[in-house]
Order: structure tokens, then C-alpha cells, then sequence
């Protein structure tokens, strides 16, 4: 852990996959202080203990106050994430279902989640890969809720991912403080718990939407298979930034749409990016980024969503959407490189 | 604001707050969307001064108020006007006023930072009708750090429907990873009565680019 400037100039120079290197060379007999042998440990915390907490939750200049419930019975994860300020929002996922209720919005979305597994998804395998493209160092240990805590940063080594900063718990691992910060370290977004309980049982009543659903409407979201049905033209991303791969090619029907989009999971190891494709029905087929301005005008831009960002574009007649938790540029870079696979429109069949 | 408060305020961002009292403040911060504003910069302001542990966030900091400073008046004028109208209580915490503006201010720099392709983009205080006076200023903080919309957001042909991006990130949000999913449930859980979730309106930044603004790999 002695490295640091070592690695900062290995950042300025193409030579990023040594760097790490030798950062995994000198972490083996620190196994105590090993910063991603506490991040293994925050994700087993975070995937099975019961907590219950209430955080506050800072982006944009904004702090919204959001209560957690999880909980782990029988190896079924039920989990509960609510708003406290007022607006009534609420996520509850359970029975392999991701409930959203807006009740200002008199809206309910319903997205099917595989297998009924943990409601905070797959978990991030800070792995070899991890450390071609991020750089994960101890930082001196602080306080937090008057806890001990490690302190640990997950620099990205270039521009086109986010990194973290995390406060974790010394007893537990559980985070009590999480930075979401962009390659120069400046902070995008924070979460900071206020109180965390990690209770032995967890009542029902506790993970019970108390939203009335009377009169809402309700948005259900198709099943996503595990592959696209045959028929759907095969889009790939032709070009990746450094570091990401595609973890999941699939399909599935969206919101209130008649024909299942293309969805594709580009991964590096911790940030992901999702690529939605879908048949523009009002353009005609073959046409390009500029055309198809019909009664359905295609998306085009850049968006915010959350604290990542959505890059939509044409592309040989389809609908391409980026989504994630990353920089603009990484999700404009893939959903530019997005084709039909082999170069052909197979969009007609 | 008491004495009190603030006090409290600082001793939970040093996470030395007893579990008590924390809970108090937790009460009055979830009642109070105005001391949650406050409560909001300043958790930033004391992310900038707790140097030690993070000195490149520090020096990022410099360098965007620096750059908001030279070459965006229109950008540094509201933030410095706002550290002026801060209220009394609010000064000691943050140091100075000054350090109040530097947090607002580098924060637009993020926003602006963050949509580097964005050509000509221009922070978005210009159009916006006045705030109500009793609450101008954390009003126009929170206009001024939100957003960075085009100029010319008028002739942006389409913008990404709120429904569509929604259910986008729905689907999305199984493959994310637990870090990322918390931060995007959450930012689509966020906002209150007043404000559609982040991912319902999201404004378009930019039209797609020209082939040739490509990044290169």
C-alpha cells in the first residue's frame, strides 16, 4: 500500500495493465487490511444480513431521506426501499418482482427479476479484471455514527467509468457512507446512513408497501429470457471502451410495447451499461441517425437518469439506448458502435 | 436555525453524533426540506475541507471554481450572490462564506464536466421563473446545480420519453451492480412532491452528435 504515486504515473502512461499488476502483486499477506477483501465482505453483508436503515441520499444538490429494509429469510431476500420525505415512493422486491409505486405519479411499475435472487442484483466481482480499471486502495480509517470504519477507494483509472469511495463498518462491513465520484474524485452522488439496525428478525409489516394502490395504473414490464427469441435481429456493440464485455444478451418487452426490445449488459467487472434496441415501426427500415423524423420521432441525446446517463441514437433503422452508471461519453461510445450483427439489416424477417 | 442544530449537523458529518441525538436531527431534516437543502451543502462543503484523505478531490475543486470563475460569470455570479445571502448560522459552519460558494460553484463545474460532449451548453438559471422570496435561496441552489441544458433546448427535435428511460432503467437495474443499483433505485426514488423522479425527466442534453465528435477508443 506503499504505491501510490507509483500508480498515478502509471495512469498518465499506456500502461495501466501493468500498474495493476503490480498493485495485485502487493496486496497477498495484508489479508486483514486487504481493501477488496473488505469489499467481498460489504457485498456478503449487503446480499445477507437483515438491516434495517434510514440514509440520507445526496445528488445534484439535493438530500432526499430514504428508509432500507432487507431482509434474508429461508434464503428468500425480501427488500423494501422507501422515500421519507413526503412523496411516498416506494421499491419492494420480493418473489422475484421489483415493485415501484409513484404514487404521485399514480403509477406502478412491475419488472420481473430472475430467479427471485437478491433485489440489490448481481454482485460486483472486484476480481483480477477490476484491477486493470481501477485502482483500490485503503485510505486512513475515520468515523462514521460514531463506528469505526475502513475507508476504501475504487479509483477508475480512465474517464469512461465512475468510481467509489466507501465507508465500511469495522464490525460488520456494512457501508455507512458510499461516494459515487468521477476519475478526478469529484464527488457525484452520496449516500450517508443516519441509523442502521441489522435486527436478527424482520417483520412483515416492515417490508409492506404503504402506498394505496386503488385507481394507480399499473406498467408491467415483460420477462427477460435468458436469450433472444429467434426472429430478432442480432445487434452487438462493434466497438467497446477499454475494459467492458458483454455479460448478457437477452430480450425483452418493455413498458407498454407490443414487441420485445433487444437487451444487451456490458460489463467491466463493477460499472455496467445496458443497451436497449428496438424496432423504430414509424421509420423506414435502413435509414440513419438523421432520418426517420415520422409521427414517432426517434430519441436523440443525451439524458440524465439518476446519477449516470442514457445516450439514444438510430442506428440502421432501430431505436439504440444506452443506460448506466457511467460517464456520457461511455454510454454515447457504445450506443454509437451498436450494429446489426455480420454488418447485414436483418431487421426484416 | 439554533445553535443547537447546528452543532448537531457537524458532529453527525464527523459521524460523532450520538445515536440519540442523531435521530432528533434525522426527524427534523425529513420534516424540513430547507434544512435539508442546508444540510446538503454543507455535507458537501465538508467533504472539500476534510482535505487530508482526499487531496485530489480537493485540487479538483480548485481547479473547476477556478475554470467557472475565469469563464463562466453567468455561472459564478448566483453561487457568490447566494453565499452571501446564506443565513448567519450557516457561516460558521461552512468556515467562511466563501467556502459556500466554492461548493456551489463546483458543483456546476461537475454538472458541466460531467456532460463534456455536450457542445454549447450553458447552465440553465436564465429562464427559469423567480423564485418565491422567502425561499430564493436554496430555490435557485438547487436550480443552479441541477441541471445543464442546451441553449437552444427548443429545437431539439425529440427528447427521451420519461416512460420509455424509466422502464429502460428498470430493466436495467437487475444487471447493475449493488453499488450502482442502490445509487439508481434511489435516484428514481428521489425527488418530492413537487418533482418527477430524476429518470422522468430527464432533460436532453445535446441532439446526437456528428459521426466525427466519435471518442476514440
Amino acid at each position: 500500500m506503499t504505491k501510490p504515486t507509483r500508480h498515478r504515473a502509471a495512469w498518465l502512461i499506456p500502461c495501466t495493465l501493468i500498474g495493476a499488476l503490480l498493485a495485485t502483486a502487493s496486496k497477498p499477506g495484508r489479508a486483514a487490511d486487504d481493501p477488496q477483501a473488505w469489499l467481498q465482505k460489504m457485498n456478503r453483508a449487503l446480499a445477507t444480513r437483515n438491516y434495517d436503515g434510514t440514509f440520507f441520499h445526496l445528488s445534484e444538490g439535493r438530500v432526499e431521506t430514504m428508509r432500507v429494509v432487507h431482509r434474508v429469510r429461508a434464503g428468500r431476500v425480501t427488500e423494501r426501499l422507501l422515500s421519507l420525505d413526503g412523496s411516498g415512493r416506494e421499491f419492494v422486491s420480493n418473489d422475484g418482482e421489483l415493485t415501484c409505486y409513484l404514487p404521485d405519479k399514480r403509477t406502478i411499475f412491475v419488472e420481473p427479476r430472475r430467479d427471485g435472487g437478491p433485489f440489490l442484483g448481481s454482485l460486483p466481482q472486484f476480481g483480477a479484471g477490476v484491477n486493470e480499471y481501477y485502482r483500490i486502495e485503503a485510505l486512513p480509517e475515520a468515523r462514521v455514527l460514531g463506528r469505526a470504519v475502513h475507508v476504501i477507494a475504487v479509483n477508475p483509472l480512465d474517464q469512461f467509468r465512475f468510481g467509489y469511495r466507501l465507508w465500511l463498518d469495522r464490525e460488520t462491513a456494512m457501508p455507512l457512507k458510499t461516494q459515487l465520484c468521477d476519475s478526478h474524485g469529484q464527488v457525484i452522488e452520496q449516500i450517508l446512513f443516519a441509523k442502521l439496525a441489522m435486527p436478527e428478525t424482520i417483520p412483515d409489516s416492515d417490508l409492506t408497501p404503504a402506498v394505496r394502490t386503488a385507481g394507480m395504473r399499473w406498467v408491467r414490464q415483460g420477462a427477460s429470457p435468458a436469450s433472444a427469441p429467434a426472429g430478432l435481429a442480432v445487434f452487438r456493440a462493434i466497438e467497446l471502451p477499454p475494459g467492458f464485455r458483454l455479460t448478457v444478451a437477452g430480450a425483452q418487452t418493455l413498458g407498454g410495447a407490443s414487441v420485445p426490445a433487444t437487451h444487451l449488459v456490458y460489463s467491466d467487472g463493477l460499472a455496467t451499461v445496458s443497451v436497449f434496441v428496438e424496432a423504430e415501426h414509424e421509420s423506414p427500415p435502413g435509414g440513419d441517425a438523421n432520418a426517420g423524423v415520422g409521427a414517432e420521432a426517434p430519441m436523440q441525446g443525451l439524458g440524465r437518469v439518476g446519477s449516470g446517463f442514457a445516450f439514444s441514437t438510430v442506428v440502421q433503422g432501430h431505436q439504440v439506448t444506452a443506460v448506466g452508471e457511467v460517464p456520457a461519453q461511455t454510454v454515447e461510445f457504445i450506443a454509437h458502435s451498436v450494429r446489426s450483427y455480420g454488418g447485414g439489416d436483418l431487421s426484416r424477417h | 436555525m439554533s445553535e443547537q442544530i447546528r452543532e448537531q449537523v457537524s458532529a453527525f458529518l464527523d459521524g460523532e453524533l450520538p445515536a440519540s441525538e442523531t435521530e432528533l436531527l434525522l426527524k427534523r431534516l425529513t420534516r424540513d426540506m430547507e434544512l435539508r437543502e442546508r444540510f446538503g451543502r454543507y455535507a458537501l462543503i465538508g467533504e472539500a475541507m476534510r482535505g487530508a484523505t482526499h487531496a485530489h478531490l480537493t485540487r479538483g475543486f480548485t481547479v473547476r471554481v477556478n475554470a467557472a470563475i475565469d469563464g463562466e460569470p453567468g455561472i459564478a455570479a448566483p453561487a457568490a450572490g447566494q453565499a452571501q445571502r446564506a443565513p448567519r448560522w450557516w457561516r460558521p459552519l461552512a468556515g467562511a462564506a466563501v467556502a459556500a460558494s466554492v461548493a456551489v460553484v463546483a458543483v456546476v463545474g461537475l454538472q458541466r464536466h460531467a456532460s463534456l460532449p455536450v457542445t454549447a451548453a450553458v447552465t440553465s438559471t436564465i429562464n427559469r421563473p423567480p423564485a418565491p422570496p422567502a425561499a430564493a435561496a436554496p430555490a435557485r441552489t438547487r436550480e443552479a446545480i441541477s441541471y445543464t441544458v442546451p441553449a437552444a433546448l427548443a429545437d431539439v427535435p425529440a427528447a427521451l420519453p420519461a416512460a420509455r428511460l424509466t422502464s429502460y432503467v428498470f430493466a436495467h437495474s437487475k444487471y447493475s451492480s449493488l453499488l450502482e443499483q442502490r445509487d439508481v433505485l434511489s435516484g428514481l426514488i428521489g425527488g418530492g412532491d413537487d418533482s418527477p423522479p430524476p429518470a422522468m425527466t430527464v432533460p436532453v442534453l445535446q441532439q446526437a452528435p456528428a459521426a466525427d465528435s466519435r471518442i476514440a477508443p
